[in-house]
C-alpha cells in the first residue's frame, strides 16, 4: 500500500507542475496556429485545399453512399455512364455523356437503353475499364441492399436477382460487350427519369473484381478527376488529383493537386477555422450562431444560394381532420413562413411550390393562393375554415424529429394549429426513426415536417412524394397519402416521358394542382452558404453545381494569399 | 460518472459540515428526533438554502401568476415574428437571422424578462414552467427511488436466502450498468414505442419517462445500504421480542424495521432529488430525457448551447437555475445529515 | 483467498452476461420499429426490406439474434446497421481518448482533492476551510455538460487560452498539443470529483487525527507534519483510494460521456451517444458491454484488495 500512494503522491506532485505549466504556456497556440494554418502561398494552380465536413460521409463506397456528405466527393472520383456539367445553376443540370460515348439511345417504346463505352478509358489504378464493369456495379447496388436499390430495380432480372440473394448471379436486362463496349439495359416499364439514375454515384463504374461488402475502408479505384487516399474511417480521407484521368469533354480535370477532407463535428470550430484561413472550405454553413458574424464581416467569401429541396408539412389525408380539404388548406393559410424562416437562421427562401426555384418543370405560382410568402399569414381565414368545417377543438400530434430545424418547426407548427382552434402538440421523433415512424401506416401520423434535397434533377424525384402510385404500407415516402386521380394522371404521362422539355409543363401543372388543393403545405426552400477562406479564389473557383454544391474539381487557391 | 453521479461517492462521506454544529449537551430523555430537530434548527447556513429551496419550489408553483399577468404569454407560445416597443422604438423579438433578444428586465413591463429563445418564446414563463418539470421529475423519481429501493432492502434483508440473493444479484447488474448509459438506452427507447405498464400505457413523450427511469437507475443507492442495516437491526433483540410476540412478517418489516431506517432515508432524500434533477439535465442534454412541448431546465440547456455565441442568456439562465437547486439541496442535505449523525458533531468537537 | 478471486470472477461473468442480455431486450422488445425498416433507407421498396431482413438475420427468433450478435462481438465481427463498420474496432480507436481523458482526470481529482481534503482538515473551522468547502458542494452542484460547454466557449471560442474543443493525437501534432487539448476537458471532468474528494478526505482525516495511535504520535514529540503525513493521511487514505478505484471503472465505462461530447474528443463515450441517436444496437450493445466490463472489474478489484487487507470479508 505504501508504494502505491508514494506513487500517487507522485504523480500528484507531476501534474500539478504540468498544470502550471499549461497555465504560463497557454497563449503561445496562436502564433503556431498561424505558422501550420493557412495553405502554401504563391500558387497560381495546383496546391492542397482543406476542407471541413460535420460528419463523415455515411460510406465512401459509391454503390452505397446517400448523403451530400458523400456525393459531394464521390462524384469526382467516380464518373457514371451519364454525367452532369460542371457548371452552376440550369446549366449543370444538363445530363452529358459521362463514361460513355454520348448519351443513351432509347427504343422499344422507352424500355430499352443502348450506350456504348468510350475508348482507352483506364481505372485511376491504370487497370482498363470494360463494358461489363457496369453490370458488376449495378449488381453491387443490388446486393448490398444500398440505399439506391430501388433506383435500378425498374430493370428487368433486377428484383429477381435480388431475391436469390447471390451476388454472382445475373441480372437478365444488362447485356454488355467487352469487345465493342456495347452495354444495353431493358427497362420492365419506361421510365423518363432513367437516364438521371443512370447518372446517379450509385452507378458510378468500379472495377468486376471490386468485392460484395462495404468498401469504405478501402476504396475502389475510379474514373475521375479525383481518387482517395488515406482513408481514415470517421476521420478524414484525401482526394489526389488522378494521373490516369483521360479527357472527357465537359469534365475538366482538377484545378487543385487534391483536397484533404477532415471531420470536424464542430461548425463553431469550422467556422472559426476558416475565418482564421487554416480550412479552406466547409461544406456545412456556418452555424445561426456565427452566421451574423461571417455575413457582416466576411461578406467578401460568403455567399448563400438556393438549392433544389424544400421543407414542406405533409398532412395524412387518411386520417381525421387532413381529409378534408378545407381544413388543409386552414393549415396552408395558418403558417407564417417569415416565422419559418427564422428558424432555418434566414436560410430559407419562403415560395409555395412544391418544386424547387432550380428544378425543370418549376413554374413559379405567382399570387400564391393562401397569400404572399412574405407577409404576414391570414389567421383569421384559417379560423373560420377550421370552425366552418367543424374540428376545432381536435386534438392534432404534429410530428417532427430532434434535429434542427425540425424540432423547433414542428413546435412552431403546433402553436400556430393551436391558434386557429386545434389542440396540438409537437410529437418530437428520434431523427434516424422520424421517416420510418411517419411512413409507417401503422403510426397514423396527421401532420408534421418534411423536406426532401434531389437526388437528381428530375422532377419525378420530388413528384414521388405525393405520387398515389408510391403509398406503402411501411417507408412509404407519400406521408400524407396524397392520392389525387388528377395529379395521378399527369404525373404518370409525364414520368413515362423521357423527353423532359415535353414533361415540364405536366410537372408544374401537377404542382399547381397540388397546392391549389392543399394536398400538402410547402414553405420554402432551403439555402445553403459557401463559406471559404482568404486562399481561395472566391471570384472564380466556387462553382456552386446543382446536385453536387461545391465542385471540388473547380476549387483553387489566389497566388499570394497570406 | 461525472455530472450525474455525486451520490455514489457521497456514500461514505460523513464529515464535511458547511456549519459545524457545536456539540449539545444532550439532555437525557429527549427523542433523537427532537435532538436532530434542534441540531438542524442551529445550523443557520444549512436553514437557509432549505428555505432558498422552498422558494424555488413556491416560484415553480406561481409560474401562471408570472406567465398570465406580467409576461402574458405561455411557455410554448413562439413569437417569431413580434415586436416590442423598447425605448419608443420597435424590436423584433427574434431577428430575421433567428437571433433572439437579450434579458430585457422590465423594460417591456417584464415581458421577455430574461429574454427569448430561438422560437420567441419567453424565457423567464419558460423557466418557471421547466423548473415545474425539473422539480416533479427530481422530487416524484426520488419518491420512486425510495418505495421501491426500501421495499427491495427490507424484503432483502429480512428474509435473507434465496430473496436476498435474487434482489442482491440484480443490484449487481443494475450496478454494473454505467447509469448514464442504462439511462440514454431505456429513454432512447421508451420514447420510441411509450410504456406498456399493463393498467395504462406512457405516452413516449410523457414527463413520467424520464420520471421512471431515473427513479429506477437510482435504486442501487439505496437498496443497498438499507439491505445492510436490515441484515444488522434484524437481529436486534426488539426484534426478537416481536417476532416472539407472533407479530406478523409484514408487522415487523413495517412497523419494526422500518421507523429505525426512517433517519438513514431522510438523509438520502435530498441527495436523491439533486442527483435526480441533475441525471434529467444529462438525458435531456443527450436527447434521451424529457420531450417538447414540456419545457424543463435540461432541454432549455441543451437548446441554449447551440446559441451560446448570441445567446448566452440561453444556457446560463437556466444553468444557474438549475446549479442554485441542487446546490440549495445538497447543503440542506447536509445539515440533515449532520444533525441526525451525531458522530459527525463529537468528531468535530476537539 | 484463491477462491475468493474466483468466486468474484464467476460473478463478474455472470453480472456481464445479465447487461448484455438486458440491452439487447431493451432494444427489441420495446416496440420501436423494425431495423430493416431503418436500414432500408429512403427509397425502400418491401422486397430490399425483406431481403435486408433475411441477410441480418432479423426474421429468427430473438434469442438466436443475441447469440449471434455476442459471437460476432467476441470474434470481432459486430459490424453497425447504419454505416456497417466494424463495432470493435471503431472502440478501439475511441479507448486511447477515453483513457487519456479518464486517467488524467482521475489524477487531477485525486490530487486536489487529496490536498485540498488535508488542507481544510488542518483548519478545520477557519474561514478558509469554509471557502474551499462551499466552493466543493458549489462543484458538486454543477452540470458537468454545462461546466464544459460554458468553458469551452469562453476560455476557449471568445478568449482563446485554450483550444476550442478537439483531440490531436500525440502521434499527428505533438505531446504538447494533446495535452494542451486534453487540459481543459480534465479540469472539468475533475471538478465534481475534486468537490467530492476534498469533502471526504476532509471527514475521513478528522476521523483518524483525534484516534489514540495519533495522539500517541503526537506525544512522542514527533513533528505536526511528519505525524499528518506518516499517521493520519496514510490510514485515512486507504478508503479515499477504494472509492477512487470505483470512480474510475465508473468514468471509464461511460462516465465521460458528457465531458466527450461536448469538448468532441470522439472517445468511446461519444461514439455510444452518436450510435444510440442512430437506434444503432450493434455499438451500443458493444459499449455498454465494454462500459460494464470497466466498472465491474474495479469493483471486483477494489473487493479483492480489501479482501486481502481484511481476511473477514472472505468469509461472508
Amino acid at each position: 500500500m505504501r508504494s502505491t500512494l508514494r506513487t500517487l503522491l507522485g504523480l500528484m506532485a507531476v501534474l500539478v507542475l504540468a498544470l502550471g505549466a499549461a497555465a504560463c504556456g497557454g497563449d503561445d497556440d496562436d502564433e503556431k496556429g498561424g505558422d501550420t494554418g493557412g495553405t502554401p502561398a504563391a500558387q497560381s494552380s495546383g496546391g492542397i485545399a482543406k476542407v471541413n465536413l460535420t460528419s463523415f460521409p455515411d460510406y465512401m463506397d459509391p454503390a452505397l453512399a446517400y448523403t451530400l456528405e458523400g456525393w459531394n466527393s464521390l462524384w469526382t472520383v467516380y464518373t457514371p455512364l451519364v454525367s452532369y456539367k460542371h457548371e452552376e445553376g440550369a446549366a449543370g443540370a444538363e445530363l452529358i455523356p459521362g463514361l460513355a460515348e454520348a448519351l443513351p439511345e432509347i427504343s422499344n417504346g422507352g424500355k430499352t437503353y443502348t450506350l456504348k463505352l468510350r475508348d482507352g478509358l483506364k481505372y485511376s489504378d491504370g487497370k482498363p475499364v470494360k463494358a461489363s464493369d457496369f453490370e458488376h456495379t449495378i449488381k453491387r447496388v443490388l446486393n448490398l441492399e444500398s440505399g439506391g436499390s430501388a433506383f435500378y430495380l425498374g430493370i428487368e432480372g433486377a428484383e429477381e436477382y435480388v431475391k436469390k440473394g447471390r451476388a454472382k448471379g445475373d441480372i437478365s436486362g444488362i447485356e454488355t460487350d467487352d469487345a465493342t463496349g456495347e452495354i444495353t439495359i431493358n427497362l420492365k416499364e419506361p421510365d423518363g427519369s432513367f437516364q438521371y439514375v443512370l447518372g446517379m454515384d450509385f452507378a458510378g463504374i468500379v472495377p468486376s473484381d471490386t468485392p460484395f461488402e462495404n468498401m469504405t475502408k478501402n476504396p475502389p479505384p475510379g474514373v475521375g478527376p479525383f481518387m482517395i487516399e488515406n482513408m481514415k474511417q470517421n476521420r478524414s480521407f484525401q482526394l489526389r488529383k488522378n494521373p490516369n484521368f483521360p479527357q472527357i469533354e465537359g469534365i475538366p480535370e482538377a484545378k487543385l493537386d487534391g483536397v484533404d477532407v477532415t471531420i470536424v463535428k464542430n461548425q463553431q470550430r469550422q467556422t472559426q477555422d476558416v475565418i482564421q484561413n487554416k480550412v479552406d472550405w466547409i461544406l456545412d454553413p456556418p452555424p445561426p450562431d456565427q452566421l451574423r458574424t461571417v455575413k457582416s464581416q466576411y461578406a467578401d467569401r460568403f455567399e448563400e444560394y438556393v438549392t433544389n429541396s424544400t421543407y414542406y408539412f405533409f398532412m395524412n389525408e387518411r386520417v381525421k381532420p387532413f381529409d378534408d380539404e378545407n381544413v388543409r388548406k386552414a393549415v396552408n393559410f395558418a403558417i407564417d413562413k417569415r416565422a419559418l424562416a427564422r428558424l432555418f437562421g434566414g436560410l430559407l427562401e419562403p415560395g409555395c411550390n412544391f418544386l424547387p426555384p432550380g428544378m425543370q418543370g418549376y413554374e413559379k405560382i405567382e399570387d400564391c393562393p393562401y397569400g404572399d410568402p412574405n407577409a404576414a399569414p391570414n389567421v383569421e381565414e384559417a379560423r373560420r375554415l377550421i370552425k366552418e368545417a367543424g374540428v376545432d377543438g381536435t386534438k392534432v400530434s404534429v410530428y417532427g424529429n430532434d434535429e434542427d430545424p425540425s424540432k423547433p418547426v414542428a413546435e412552431y407548427l403546433a402553436d400556430a394549429l393551436n391558434d386557429i382552434g386545434f389542440k396540438a402538440e409537437p410529437k418530437i421523433v428520434e431523427a434516424s426513426v422520424y421517416f420510418t415512424t411517419i411512413g409507417n401506416q401503422k403510426t397514423k401520423a396527421q401532420i408534421g415536417f418534411a423536406n426532401w434535397f434531389q437526388d437528381f434533377p428530375h422532377p419525378r424525384n420530388f413528384m414521388f412524394l405525393v405520387d398515389g402510385d408510391s403509398i406503402q404500407n411501411t417507408n412509404n415516402q407519400n406521408f400524407g397519402n396524397v392520392d389525387d386521380p388528377e395529379v395521378n394522371k399527369l404525373l404518370d404521362e409525364a414520368n413515362a416521358n423521357a423527353n423532359l422539355d415535353e414533361a415540364a409543363p405536366q410537372y408544374a401543372e401537377a404542382d399547381r394542382l397540388l397546392v391549389e388543393k392543399a394536398h400538402i403545405a410547402p414553405y420554402g426552400h432551403r439555402k445553403l452558404a459557401n463559406f471559404v477562406s482568404e486562399n481561395v479564389d472566391f471570384e472564380n473557383c466556387t462553382l456552386t453545381h446543382p446536385v453536387y454544391e461545391l465542385d471540388l474539381t473547380q476549387l483553387c487557391l489566389t497566388s499570394g494569399a497570406s | 460518472m461525472a455530472a450525474t453521479d455525486p451520490v455514489t461517492t457521497k456514500l461514505p462521506d460523513v464529515g464535511g459540515v458547511l456549519e459545524e454544529v457545536s456539540a449539545a449537551e444532550t439532555p437525557a430523555g429527549t427523542s433523537p428526533w427532537r435532538l436532530a430537530t434542534r441540531r438542524l434548527r442551529r445550523n443557520k447556513v444549512a436553514l437557509a438554502f432549505g428555505l432558498l429551496f422552498v422558494l424555488l419550489v413556491l416560484s415553480a408553483l406561481a409560474a401562471p401568476i408570472w406567465a398570465n399577468n406580467v409576461a402574458d404569454t405561455g411557455p410554448n407560445k413562439t413569437h417569431l415574428t413580434d415586436t416590442i416597443k423598447l425605448d419608443g422604438k420597435d424590436v423584433n423579438v427574434v431577428e430575421f437571422d433567428g437571433v433572439p433578444i437579450g434579458p430585457q428586465g422590465f423594460k417591456a413591463d417584464g415581458k421577455y424578462f430574461l429574454g427569448a429563445d430561438g422560437s420567441g418564446r419567453d424565457v423567464m414563463v419558460r423557466l418557471l414552467y421547466g423548473a415545474r418539470n425539473s422539480l416533479f421529475i427530481g422530487i416524484t423519481a426520488s419518491i420512486i427511488t425510495v418505495l421501491l429501493a426500501v421495499t427491495l432492502g427490507l424484503l432483502a434483508g429480512y428474509y435473507r436466502k434465496w430473496v436476498d440473493a435474487v434482489i442482491s444479484r440484480g443490484l449487481d447488474v443494475l450496478w454494473a450498468f454505467p447509469v448514464l448509459l442504462l439511462g440514454i438506452a431505456l429513454g432512447v427507447s421508451l420514447s420510441l414505442g411509450g410504456l406498456n405498464l399493463g393498467f395504462t400505457t406512457v405516452q413516449g413523450n410523457s414527463l413520467w419517462i424520464p420520471t421512471l427511469i431515473i427513479g429506477f437507475v437510482s435504486i442501487v443507492y439505496l437498496a443497498r445500504p438499507i439491505r445492510g442495516q436490515v441484515l444488522s437491526l434484524r437481529e436486534k433483540e426488539f426484534i426478537e421480542a416481536a417476532r416472539a410476540q407472533g407479530a406478523s412478517d409484514g408487522r415487523i418489516m413495517f412497523r419494526e424495521l422500518l421507523p429505525n431506517m426512517m433517519s438513514t432515508i431522510l438523509v438520502f432524500v435530498p441527495i436523491l432529488v439533486a442527483n435526480a434533477i441533475l441525471l434529467e439535465a444529462a438525458l435531456s442534454f443527450l436527447g434521451a430525457g424529457v420531450r417538447p412541448p414540456n419545457p424543463s431546465w435540461g432541454t432549455m440547456i441543451a437548446d441554449g448551447i447551440k446559441l451560446l455565441v448570441t445567446s448566452p442568456h440561453l444556457t446560463i439562465v437556466p444553468g444557474g437555475m438549475l446549479v442554485l437547486t441542487v446546490l440549495s439541496l445538497n447543503v440542506f442535505g447536509d445539515g440533515v445529515r449532520d444533525a441526525l449523525d451525531p458522530r459527525a458533531t463529537i468528531k468535530l468537537d476537539q | 483467498m484463491t477462491a475468493f478471486i474466483v468466486r468474484r470472477l464467476i460473478a463478474m461473468v455472470l453480472v456481464l452476461f445479465a447487461v448484455s442480455v438486458l440491452v439487447f431486450l431493451i432494444f427489441n422488445v420495446i416496440p420501436n420499429g423494425n431495423p430493416e425498416d431503418r436500414m432500408a433507407g429512403k427509397q425502400a421498396t418491401p422486397l430490399v426490406i425483406e431481403q435486408i431482413k433475411k441477410e441480418w438475420g432479423f426474421d429468427k427468433p430473438l434469442y438466436t439474434q443475441y447469440g449471434k450478435m455476442m459471437q460476432k462481438l467476441f470474434s470481432g465481427q459486430l459490424i453497425s446497421q447504419t454505416n456497417r463498420v466494424n463495432v470493435t474496432e471503431e472502440i478501439k480507436r475511441g479507448l486511447p481518448r477515453t483513457l487519456a481523458l479518464a486517467i488524467g482526470a482521475a489524477l487531477l481529482w485525486f490530487a486536489t482533492g487529496v490536498a485540498l481534503g488535508l488542507f481544510t482538515a488542518v483548519r478545520a473551522g477557519q474561514w478558509s476551510d469554509r471557502l474551499v468547502t462551499v466552493l466543493a458542494i458549489i462543484g458538486i452542484s454543477m452540470p458537468v455538460f454545462w461546466l464544459g460547454a460554458l468553458a469551452r466557449n469562453y476560455l476557449g471560442y471568445e478568449w482563446g487560452i485554450f483550444p476550442n474543443g478537439g483531440y490531436t493525437e500525440i502521434g499527428e501534432e505533438g505531446l504538447w498539443q494533446w495535452f494542451y487539448h486534453l487540459l481543459l476537458p480534465w479540469i472539468v471532468l475533475a471538478t465534481l470529483f475534486i468537490g467530492v474528494y476534498s469533502r471526504v478526505v476532509r471527514s475521513t482525516v478528522l476521523d483518524t487525527i483525534n484516534d489514540d495511535y495519533v495522539r500517541t504520535a503526537r506525544a512522542k514529540g514527533l513533528a505536526e507534519r511528519r505525524v499528518l503525513v506518516r499517521h493520519v493521511l496514510r490510514n485515512s487514505l486507504i478508503p479515499v483510494v477504494t472509492l477512487w478505484g470505483l470512480d474510475f471503472g465508473l468514468v471509464l465505462g461511460g462516465g465521460a460521456i458528457l465531458t466527450e461530447t461536448v469538448f468532441d474528443l470522439q472517445g468511446v463515450g461519444q461514439y455510444f451517444a452518436e450510435s444510440i441517436g442512430r437506434l444503432d444496437v450493434p455499438p451500443v450493445l458493444a459499449v455498454t458491454m465494454y462500459g460494464a466490463f470497466f466498472v465491474v472489474v474495479f469493483n471486483t478489484l477494489v473487493d479483492i484488495v480489501y479482501a486481502a487487507l481484511d481476511p473477514r470479508i472472505r468469509l461472508s
